[in-house]
C-alpha cells in the first residue's frame, strides 16, 4: 500500500487515535497516581471505563453472545487487565522515569508470546526471537 | 563490570507484564467465542468484579479534584483507545500492522513527558526505550 493510500485509509487514523488515547491514558495515570494509591486508581478507573461499555451494550441492543467459555475468558481479561493497571499505577508511584516505566510495561507481548508457545503450542517466529533479544537488551539497560 | 540494581518500580512493572501478557493470551482465546466488542464489554465487567477488593474506607473526596478527574479521564481514554483499535481492524486494517503500530503508544509519553511531566530521559534510557519499542513491534507481529 502506498504512503498516500495509507494516509487516506480510515484504519490508519483509527490506529493513530489509539496511540494518542493510550499515550494520554498513561500520562494522566502517572499524574493521578502521585497522589492516589493504586487500589483507588483502579477503583475509579472502572467508573471511567463503564460509559464506553454501556454505549457498546446499547449499540448492540443488549445482545451479547452467550458462550460461557467466551464470557469466562472475557471476565478473566478484565480482572487481569485491572490488576495490571493497578500495578502500573504502583510502578508510577514508586518513582522512576515515566517514559522508561511506560516502555518497559508495554513489553507485555513478550509474556503473551511465551505463553502462546508453552500453552497453545504456537511456534516462535524469527521476528519473535529477535524481539525477545531486544526486550532482554532493554531490561539490562533499564537496570544499569 | 556491569552493575545491575533493580529499581523499586521494577517489581510492580513485572506484575504488569505478567498480568497484561496473560490478557494477551486470553484475548486470543476469548475472541474465538465472542466478537471483539463483546470481549471489551466483558473486560469492563471484569473490572467491576475487582471492586470489592479495591474498595477503601477512605473517602475519595479527600483526594484533589484534579487527580480524581485525571483518573476517570485516563480510564475513558484507555477504553476509547481499545475501541479505536477495534475500529481500525473493522475498517480494513490488518492485525499484523495495526497491533504493532498501536503498541507504539509509549512514544507519545517520550515526546510529551519533558513538557507535561518535566521529565527528560538520558541517552542510555532513550536507547533502552528504543530497544523496548523495537521488541514490542516485533513481538506483536
Amino acid at each position: 500500500m502506498s504512503l498516500q493510500a495509507t494516509l487516506r485509509a480510515k484504519w490508519f487514523w483509527y490506529s493513530i487515535a489509539c496511540v494518542l488515547f493510550w499515550g494520554a491514558w498513561t500520562i494522566l495515570e502517572k499524574m493521578a497516581s502521585t497522589e492516589i494509591p493504586q487500589e483507588t486508581v483502579q477503583f475509579l478507573f472502572t467508573f471511567g471505563a463503564l460509559p464506553v461499555a454501556v454505549v457498546l451494550l446499547v449499540g448492540r441492543k443488549f445482545k451479547l453472545e452467550k458462550s460461557p467459555k467466551g464470557i469466562l475468558y472475557g471476565l478473566g481479561n478484565g480482572v487481569l487487565a485491572g490488576v495490571g493497571n493497578a500495578a502500573l499505577a504502583a510502578a508510577y508511584r514508586a518513582g522512576g522515569n515515566t517514559s522508561v516505566i511506560t516502555a518497559a510495561t508495554a513489553m507485555y507481548p513478550m509474556i503473551t508470546v511465551l505463553l502462546a508457545v508453552t500453552i497453545l503450542r504456537e511456534r516462535l517466529t524469527r521476528l519473535h526471537k529477535i524481539g525477545l533479544v531486544f526486550a532482554a537488551i532493554a531490561f539490562i539497560i533499564f537496570s544499569l | 563490570m556491569l552493575h545491575l540494581s533493580i529499581p523499586l518500580w521494577c517489581w510492580p512493572a513485572t506484575l504488569v507484564l505478567l498480568a497484561w501478557g496473560t490478557v494477551g493470551l486470553l484475548q486470543k482465546l476469548s475472541t474465538n467465542y465472542l466478537s471483539a466488542e463483546s470481549a471489551l464489554i466483558w473486560l469492563v465487567a471484569g473490572y467491576v468484579l475487582l471492586l470489592p477488593w479495591l474498595y477503601s474506607s477512605r473517602s475519595i473526596f479527600t483526594y484533589s479534584t484534579r487527580s480524581l478527574v485525571f483518573t476517570l479521564v485516563s480510564a475513558l481514554l484507555n477504553t476509547l483507545g481499545a475501541l479505536a483499535l477495534l475500529a481500525a481492524m473493522k475498517n480494513g486494517g490488518k492485525a499484523s500492522i495495526v497491533v504493532p503500530l498501536t503498541a507504539l503508544y509509549p512514544l507519545v509519553v517520550v515526546v510529551a513527558a519533558p513538557v507535561v511531566l518535566r521529565e527528560s530521559i538520558s541517552l542510555l534510557q532513550g536507547l533502552g526505550v528504543v530497544c523496548a519499542l523495537v521488541s514490542v513491534v516485533l513481538l506483536s507481529t
